[in-house]
């Protein structure tokens, strides 16, 4: 009780207006902020790696394998934060052993399961059996037993076989792309079906969602190339750049305007939350919403990439500026989310009244582990990239073996 | 009609399973292995969830049908008011025709099975302080304008609840000075308004049986335009300093409360 009123307290005096006794305190914290963020750069990066194979964009093939991987490995630590901010992380299993067809919730651990076995290991093993079962026929000791297991010990490399694997890929993607729209679309939907809440309360929230999801993923695949291709001692393909560089810049341009598109609906229309929500973005949300999310994550980095492409420059300058574009839509893309998660519970239901939210450092819900969750991520990729190299020069040609 | 031969019967079966073996083989190699790994995988989790899922799950519907077992064993602690009637009947009869008569019996002494098997072994407590009153009669903005509030530090501090109010039949010893006993909402908004010096009861007239019984006997409230325009109309006469407007052309399609809130109007 003593810990709970100390936690309380601060909070309490920076209240404004009168909110319900229940409301002082968010339920929602950073946590559940980076839980969509991470689920909407596995939807982004997958969506760019289909646009190789499905649209046939050639010059963005270098990234085409590391779009996957990229995926694989955030796809894999998406629903850490939601287990640790439930807890009790040893009774998931219930929710696929007794599904709750009538809760979204539980429905997603099934659609996050059909996308990860269905979709994304399936198309990289596709993607991969060539090579696992070439570099094993190279390899020895640990390194070929892996290759061996991972190709489910397949050594069927006839021209055949590697049509089939061909077609599969394609095959796979096909499902894949409204499967990643599942995926990230299901977020928004959580959100967006709360009728109680007039912040998320919208049918565009998913769409929003998802286009947000593309902005951070090609931003993502582009971050990683730029900085992989140089730690390998490479030269990084500007085609390749500047393909990805336009493509993040017409997922900006749709998902600006359906933000703005939304934000007009939302004044035009003028429910009785708008003065709230007005209160709200003026006042506790305008450095995360306006400067940072709208300022600097939009229309800085949407600026500079149109700046890039209109004018002659030299290409390590366009490579500086496709960087610093690439990463200050992470920031903004990361400010929406907790914009949307954390806005959401700042008001009170009375509306007319406003809480503040204050994480934690150490704690299951703190900044430390949200850090950690972060960069879990990037550390299983690094293991990736070792065990599944995605670079050109990895591959191995039939002859050569 | 042809007689059964085992011999044909063994040799077609024989015929499928090699017509079967034949398509197989013509599979891809990397289905073959992906259907072993499905096969493999369905099975892992078939028999998993065979051995993790209790077996009268979903009998009743989406939980443990044993859980209603287990919670029927639960030792009862609360016996319900009605029980408490057979014994305490004139209590009864007081409490049903006062205020309190939805609050049940348990609420203020307790649970009281315990006290219903055994009646001399195990006595009920009656909160004789002033912890248990203003659980629910203690100020606070969010509870219903007219339900029965007080601050208690300011409210008759260390003197017991129960030494002016009696709890079976609570009525106020004497009937609320102020308004402001049980509107404090309103209370606390006028008296930084404008209006801080205007009596409640300039705009409304209550009965007196209001005090006692407020739902039954609500006080009035200005009908018109002209109401407020006693004061406010630039006709008005000795009102120097008000805020003044000519009611024939001032917004004439609404009434004054629509936009001004009466209890904190804003200063123009």
């Amino acid at each position: 009780m003593e810990e709970l009123i100390q936690h309380l307290a601060p909070l309490v005096k920076e209240v404004v207006g009168y909110i319900y006794p229940n409301e002082i305190e968010l339920h929602w914290g950073l946590l559940v902020v980076v839980y969509p963020y991470v689920t909407g750069l596995v939807a982004g990066a997958f969506i760019l790696a289909s646009l190789v194979k499905i649209f046939n964009v050639t010059e963005l093939q270098p990234t085409y394998r590391m779009s996957l991987l990229t995926a694989l490995a955030f796809l894999l630590v998406a629903p850490l934060p939601l287990l640790a901010h439930l807890g009790h992380p040893e009774k998931s299993f219930a929710i696929f052993f007794t599904p709750n067809t009538r809760s979204a919730m539980a429905m997603f651990g099934f659609v996050y399961a059909w996308y990860l076995m269905a979709v994304l290991l399936l198309e990289i093993w596709f993607c991969y059996r060539k090579d696992l079962i070439l570099w094993a026929k190279q390899e020895r000791g640990l390194r070929k037993l892996l290759h061996r297991i991972m190709s489910l010990f397949s050594s069927d490399v006839s021209e055949r076989a590697l049509r089939f694997d061909q077609k599969a890929v394609k095959a796979v993607t096909l499902i894949g792309i409204p499967s990643a729209f599942l995926l990230h679309g299901y977020v928004g939907f959580i959100f967006g079906s709360i009728k109680a809440n007039p912040w998320w309360s919208s049918v565009l929230m998913p769409i929003v969602f998802l286009f947000s999801a593309i902005v951070s993923g090609i931003a993502l695949v582009l971050l990683i190339y730029m900085i992989a291709t140089p730690l390998r001692g490479k030269e990084m393909d500007m085609a390749c750049l500047n393909k990805l560089a336009s493509y993040l810049f017409y997922a900006m341009i749709i998902d600006f305007s359906l933000e703005i598109l939304d934000f007009i609906h939302r004044v035009y229309e003028s429910e009785e939350s708008i003065e709230i929500l007005a209160a709200l973005v003026t006042g506790k949300l305008f450095i995360s919403l306006i400067v940072v999310q709208l300022l600097l994550g939009m229309l800085l980095p949407l600026g500079a990439i149109a700046m890039a492409k209109m004018l002659q420059m030299p290409s390590d300058l366009k490579k500086m500026i496709y960087f610093v574009a690439a990463l200050l839509v992470q920031v903004g893309i990361f400010s929406t989310r907790w914009n949307v998660v954390v806005g959401g519970q700042l008001f009170s239901k009375s509306f007319s009244g406003l809480t503040v939210y204050k994480t934690t450092f150490l704690g299951l819900e703190g900044l430390l582990v949200s850090m950690g969750l972060l960069l879990l991520p990037f550390l299983i990729l690094y293991v990736l990239f070792a065990l599944l190299p995605p670079w050109e020069e990895s591959k191995v040609s039939l002859e050569g073996s | 009609m042809n007689e059964f031969d085992p011999n044909t019967a063994l040799s077609s079966i024989g015929g499928f399973f090699r017509r079967l073996r034949e398509r197989w083989q013509r599979f891809p190699e990397q289905v073959k292995r992906l259907t072993v790994l499905l096969a493999v995988v369905v099975f892992a989790l078939v028999t998993a969830r065979t051995m993790l899922v209790p077996a009268d799950f979903g009998k009743y519907g989406h939980y443990r049908a044993s859980a209603v077992d287990e919670i029927v064993a639960q030792p009862i602690q609360y016996a319900g008011h009605e029980i408490c009637t057979e014994c305490h009947d004139d209590v009864a009869e007081t409490k049903a025709a006062g205020f309190h008569k939805n609050v049940g019996c348990e609420v203020c002494h307790g649970p009281a099975a315990a006290h219903t098997e055994d009646v001399e072994a195990v006595q009920l407590l009656a909160p004789r302080g002033r912890e248990g009153c203003p659980l629910c009669h203690e100020y606070l903005p969010s509870r219903p304008t007219g339900f029965p509030q007080i601050v208690s530090a300011s409210h008759n501090p260390v003197k017991p609840c129960i030494g002016c109010h009696e709890a079976h039949d609570p009525k106020p010893p004497e009937t609320p000075k102020e308004c402001s006993a049980c509107h404090a909402t309103i209370a606390r908004s006028k008296a930084i308004s404008h209006h801080a010096y205007v009596a409640c009861t300039r705009c409304h007239e209550a009965p007196d049986q209001h005090k006692l019984d407020p739902r039954s006997f609500r006080p009035s409230k200005p009908d018109g335009r002209e109401f407020c325009a006693g004061c406010h109309d630039d006709g008005a006469s000795g009102k120097e300093g008000i805020p003044q407007i000519d009611q024939a052309s001032h917004e004439e399609r609404y009434v004054c409360w629509q936009c001004h809130y009466p209890h904190l109007p804003e200063a123009q």
